[in-house]
């Protein structure tokens, strides 16, 4: 039996074991590679993705429980690369190796859809993805430039609706 | 057919758009393709179509997108686009329209060293280092070559003199009569010039495009969208998956094994013996010590991932765990170790003077014991490859971190000769020491060559990669300091243990190069079964723990400041920027400011590099200040770092930045976190919730300054000096906060409650 799911708003449908991880189904069915694996027990967060908004590890939730729900990868993160913390990643030279930034923008981009405003303790809780090469800094400095870049945003839109 | 065609008569506009292309003539082995170009990254203005090639280095194509061949893959430190600014500089191109990728190892093979990689006699990138400067020289005349060829093309057309041609911005110009040609409307002309004479680099010590713009690393824009490709990211028609299990005791042997308890199991499809070999023709690599041989293994294959990973966590295994048992603990080999610090060293690394008679006629001594454990380099990526082997050919995808050493190792490995072997540099998803080898495509291609004709790719599992490291050895080391009448040490006598090879010891250290009298440094080996490696800064990340954390015990013992101890005992230093770091740093971070109980200050100062020059000011100089708080329960909190450091140069501010802020945390997580242990000759932790990494919560403020630098030569290398001083420097700290001198890593397994 397959088991459907939409992936960046395009219906899946895979037959697998329905033990396997998201993950895998992700990477080796879908061929969908921007999502990493790291660890394996959602310990470093390199597989981080949403699901149905929230940000899941990927490597641990089997393909089961994700049934029906609204998954969103690196992949969909924006339409073209210009997601607010795509940009503010280009811009402060964010990434070293790279490896885990994939689940540090997604575990970013999920903390500030449930905070817009992020204060450094909301960042320390919601962003617990592990960097081995210390690009931590960079990190944090991009999320508050995303966050006020994005509430700019809000507020020119609104300025302009008031017109 | 409109393509230009190179000197060589090879079409290779094509070739550069050839981004992992696989098809069924290659499994077949029928293909002579002459280049699978690796992928390339572009800038948004870059196609590319019909280039032209001006040497084997670079191609312009009609619509200006240069294509740069890089030797250094991209792992994280900036350095395949630090390569990619320095060609670009001199050859004054323009670069929005560049694109950058790593150099052909099989072309290298098939064009008689056209690119001086497989030999080492022109590129020779350790670990991706691109500040070598043998391979800064390099880069640069490439790009002023090209130059000057595409300049003689341009005066040759117009019939003009050379010397009123101007390159810039991808653009020649005849400034007296006002006529401009690009670098794509003469490229192919320029392809033709033998230039008489050497170029003259016009620029060494800039790049002037980070002055006037915004340079992501090439692989950046491909990071945050998800498109970049690491090794584990290959994929090929057919693909088939594999998961690995070597002997849980390094160096044992796999004695049993029950394939058809899981034949039946969903997509399984075989399974590869791998025996701990050693090929019969050794090839001459970059790194040229054993630490990339087989060690005795299963790789179960399937379908996918998932259900090797399953199929392989079923099969019934017995390993004959070999002598490597016999060491039942930790603490066992840390005893051991301790044990040879109460006999002489089988080595003097370094005497003078007469250190042992100072000593025993002196009135004040100073003796201290430190240790450092395994550790494990841990890049966030798992180790991984693909390979696809038929008698014919060998196609290899990986992530290692020096190009012609997996090339070789993977040739080495099949049996073939380099004409006959492709590797696709991936983008590398952390290095750290622990893909220099090649350890994992070894094992891959012997696994490849069990299934010819598939393209088979193995991912470790992380406790697979954990537990058959390449490991920073354990090191123990017994100080001992006679006070002179000033309190400076009058006599220095270190006996070191460790269970590995070094290359970098506390002989590098520079208060025993001149500037304490009497020295003797004796140093053994004890190594054991357990793989040891690189780890970043190797010997160093131990040594500078030992030495800066002897020093302070010293200057306590005296009396002093530890920043006025340093001071004082490196006056007469022949390399100024070790004064200047220190004053650099303690002005900038606040020596001495007052501090309320249970935080503290602590400083360290030390050089890597030194190893490897012996000139003058060789090396970066890094000194750190930290700033602890520890509360009364013992919850030890680094509050900032602050780093003053001497590379000589900096060409890429920014870079050197992010170095700087990464190798301060990497030396931090060793210093407090890091820690391997045995068990029945095995290595217990397996995953991040054994072995912990800081993650943003635990980062400090981090201050990098950059006024120490005197402006020496040299672009000195910057990612590892910083690991060295951390570590000491918060241990420093920890004493003046609590009381407590901690002598050992981790720090975390310390008691640091106060009252």
């Amino acid at each position: 039996m397959k088991i459907e799911f939409r992936v960046n708003g395009t219906p899946q449908a895979v037959g697998v074991d329905p033990s396997t991880p998201l993950l895998w189904v992700l990477r080796d069915h879908l061929g969908m590679t921007g999502t990493k694996f790291g660890c394996g027990m959602a310990q470093c967060g390199a597989c981080t993705v949403h699901v149905n908004g929230s940000a899941t590890r990927s490597c641990v939730i089997p393909i089961e429980a994700v049934a029906n729900a609204e998954i969103t990868t690196i992949e969909g993160l924006s339409p073209d690369s210009q997601h607010p913390l795509q940009r503010a990643w280009l811009e402060l030279n964010v990434p070293q190796c790279g490896y885990c930034q994939a689940g540090m923008l997604m575990a970013a981009a999920a903390l500030l859809q449930q905070i817009p405003q992020p204060s450094d303790a909301d960042i320390d809780t919601y962003v617990t993805n592990i960097c081995r090469c210390g690009t931590y800094p960079r990190v944090r400095a991009a999320i508050h430039r995303a966050a006020s870049e994005l509430a700019q945003t809000t507020q020119t839109t609104a300025g302009g609706s008031a017109r | 057919m409109n393509a230009q065609v190179s000197q060589s008569g090879r079409t290779v506009g094509q070739l550069s758009r050839r981004d992992f292309l696989i098809t069924s003539a290659v499994v077949g082995g029928g293909l002579a393709l002459s280049v699978v170009a690796p992928r390339s990254f572009a800038a948004p203005g870059a196609s590319g179509g019909d280039a032209v090639e001006l040497g084997a280095w670079l191609t312009i194509a009609p619509d200006d997108t240069i294509l740069l061949r890089v030797p250094c893959p991209e792992t994280g430190n900036g350095a395949m686009t630090f390569a990619a600014l320095l060609i670009t500089e001199e050859l004054r191109g323009d670069w929005n329209k560049t694109r950058v990728e790593c150099i052909s190892l099989n072309r290298d093979a098939r064009e008689r060293l056209v690119y001086g990689a497989i030999d080492g006699s022109k590129v020779f990138s350790f670990g991706g280092r691109s500040t070598e400067p043998k391979l800064v020289a390099l880069l640069q005349e490439i790009g002023a070559t090209a130059r000057e060829q595409l300049r003689v093309a341009a005066a040759r057309r117009w019939r003009v003199p050379l010397e009123q041609v101007e390159a810039r911005n991808s653009t020649l110009i005849h400034a007296p009569s006002q006529r401009t040609l690009r670098y794509g409307e003469v490229a192919a002309d320029a392809a033709q010039v033998k230039l008489a004479r050497a170029p003259k680099i016009e620029r060494p010590h800039a790049l002037s495009l980070l002055a006037e713009r915004h340079v992501s690393k090439v692989v950046d824009a491909a990071i945050v969208n998800g498109t970049a490709q690491y090794g584990i990211d290959a994929t090929a028609p057919g693909m088939i998956y594999g998961a690995v299990m070597q002997s849980p005791v390094h160096g044992g042997r796999l004695k049993r094994h029950d394939f058809e308890a899981i034949r039946s199991m969903p997509g399984v499809i075989g399974i590869a013996v791998i025996e701990p070999t050693t090929p019969k023709d050794r090839l001459k690599t970059p790194l040229a010590g054993d630490e990339s041989l087989l060690q005795s293994a299963v790789v179960v294959v399937a379908e996918h991932y998932w259900q090797a990973r399953k199929a392989l966590e079923a099969l019934p295994l017995e390993w004959d765990d070999g002598d490597g048992a016999k060491w039942r603990s930790t603490e066992q080999v840390r005893a051991a170790v301790r044990n040879e610090l109460e006999r002489e060293g089988e080595k003097i690394a370094k005497e003078s003077g007469d250190a042992l008679k100072a000593l025993a006629g002196a009135s004040k001594v100073v003796e201290a014991t430190y240790e450092t454990p395994y550790a494990d380099q841990a890049p966030l990526e798992p180790l991984n490859a693909m390979a696809l082997y038929t008698p014919e050919r060998l196609e290899v995808w990986h992530s290692g971190s020096i190009s012609a050493q997996s090339f070789i190792v993977a040739a080495e490995e099949a049996g073939l000769p380099f004409e006959k072997v492709h590797l696709h540099q991936c983008v590398v998803g952390g290095n750290f020491g622990r893909r220099n080898f090649g350890d994992d495509l070894r094992i891959v291609v012997a696994t490849a060559k069990q299934f010819p004709g598939r393209p088979i790719k193995v991912i470790w599992s992380r406790e697979e990669m954990m537990r058959q490291g390449r490991y920073r050895w354990l090191t123990a080391g017994k100080l001992r300091a006679a006070l002179g009448d000033d309190g400076l040490p009058s006599a220095l006598h270190a006996r070191v243990c460790q269970t590995g090879y070094g290359i970098a010891g506390l002989d590098n250290v520079a208060y025993v190069n001149g500037l304490i009298p009497n020295v003797r440094i004796e140093t053994r080996e004890m190594p054991i079964h357990i793989l040891w490696g690189s780890y970043r800064a190797p010997g160093y990340n131990s040594y500078a723990f030992f030495m800066e954390s002897f020093i302070d015990e010293c200057a306590e013992a005296a009396g002093m400041d530890p920043l006025e101890y340093r001071l004082k005992l490196l006056a007469k230093h022949s390399d100024p920027g070790w004064i200047k770091c220190l004053e650099e740093v303690a002005a900038r971070a606040g020596w001495g400011k007052p501090l309320p109980r249970g935080q503290g200050q602590g400083i360290a100062i030390s050089n890597w590099g030194n190893w490897v020059s012996q000139e003058p000011q060789a090396g970066t100089t890094v000194a750190v200040i930290a700033h602890v708080e520890v509360s009364r329960r013992g919850e030890l909190r680094v509050l900032t770092l602050d780093l003053a450091f001497d590379c000589g140069r900096v060409l890429n501010r920014d870079a050197v930045l992010a170095q700087m802020q990464g190798g301060a945390l990497f030396g931090m997580n060793m210093a407090l976190n890091e820690e391997l242990n045995i068990e029945n000759g095995r290595i217990v932790e397996g995953n991040f919730d054994r072995y912990p990494m800081i993650k943003l919560a635990d980062v400090p403020q981090i201050n990098v300054h950059f006024g120490a630098l005197t402006g020496h030569d040299r672009l000195s290398e910057v990612g590892e000096p910083p690991v060295g001083p951390v570590g000491p420097a918060i241990a420093n700290a920890i004493y003046r906060a609590t009381g407590k001198r901690i002598r050992s890593m981790p720090f975390r397994k310390h008691d640091l409650s106060w009252s």
